[in-house]
């Protein structure tokens, strides 16, 4: 069973992240900060990591950085999931190492079918 | 312009120069009042959706919790799984609201602090108008406290601005997907 961090300071968010991706079949922890979503990644190896951009302690483009730089990760698909909608942000979450960028409020479906082509 | 003149001409320079300041103290004040019940109503607004948000996502998880239970079941092979298709369709349509929900919050709890962040240098600079003017009769003493009262706000302006931590993007990126 593949495993997935889902990272957001809203409560609510990792809900409904944990939500759709149980009902798939993959298993999730949560973390509710880039700093807490990077101690959880070193202790529980993950095949995908979810994050939301603003968070406070570590934001989202930080949290992808710390990851990229442990070689557990190098390769493991990150996904940015925020409300920053901008060029700007986008291509500062390609050039931190983000494998994609979703903007809230995600539909489960699309969230499913972009989760399944990561992982792949 | 003689000694006399001067003097008067002073005089009412001084005395506008104090009005235009009392006014300015009279502006602040009324906007400060405004944004107090603003602030209430904002406060108001958030406790009404975290209620009506709170009762959604009790029956949600009411109904999420066994349709997980459902699917392992299903995907263990056991028999008597029922196909709960279309349960899963009526709650994924609720994730998507909920989402709304969440960022509706988060929307009034940047308002808020965009508002009580303002209050603070109104308050800031209605301070500067409390202690009495060293020399009334001339019209830079009044005009430095306008100043000064202005300085405050248009900085603290700046600062809201920077600090502005809503949530950012408008509807039309909404559900969007870029894969590198």
């Amino acid at each position: 069973m593949k495993t997935v961090l889902a990272v957001d300071d809203s409560a609510t968010m990792r809900e409904m992240v944990a939500f759709v991706l149980e009902s798939a079949g993959y298993r999730v922890i949560e973390a509710e900060d880039g700093a807490k979503g990077l101690e959880r990644a070193r202790a529980t190896p993950v095949d995908l990591v979810i994050t939301d951009q603003n968070m406070p302690n570590m934001d989202g483009l930080t949290l992808v950085r710390s990851l990229r730089e442990l070689r557990e990760y190098k390769a493991v698909p990150i996904l940015l999931l925020t409300t920053e909608s901008s060029d700007g942000m986008k291509s500062q979450g390609r050039a931190a190492g983000a494998t994609g960028w979703l903007v809230k409020p995600f539909d489960p479906a699309t969230l499913l079918e972009i989760v399944r082509k990561v992982l792949r | 312009m003689n000694d006399g003149e001067a003097f008067a001409k002073d005089a009412r320079e001084a005395k506008e120069a104090a009005r235009a300041a009392d006014l300015l103290v009279t502006v602040a004040t009324s906007l400060n009042e405004r944004l107090g019940v603003t602030a209430l109503e904002l406060e108001r607004s958030q406790d009404l959706l975290r209620e009506a948000s709170e009762e959604l996502l009790t029956a949600f998880r009411g109904a999420a919790d066994r349709i997980v239970d459902a699917q392992r079941v299903a995907a263990s092979g056991s028999e008597g799984g029922a196909d709960y298709g279309v349960v899963l369709e009526h709650l994924y349509r609720a994730v998507h609201h909920l989402q709304s929900h969440d960022l509706v919050n988060q929307l009034i709890d940047a308002q808020k602090l965009r508002v009580d962040k303002m209050r603070e240098k109104l308050s800031e600079a209605l301070s500067l108008a409390v202690p009495p003017v060293a020399a009334p009769g001339h019209a830079e003493e009044w005009i430095g406290r306008s100043r000064a009262m202005l300085d405050c706000i248009v900085a603290g302006i700046a600062q809201i601005d920077a600090e502005a931590k809503a949530p950012r993007g408008g509807s039309l990126g909404a559900g969007s997907v870029d894969l590198f």
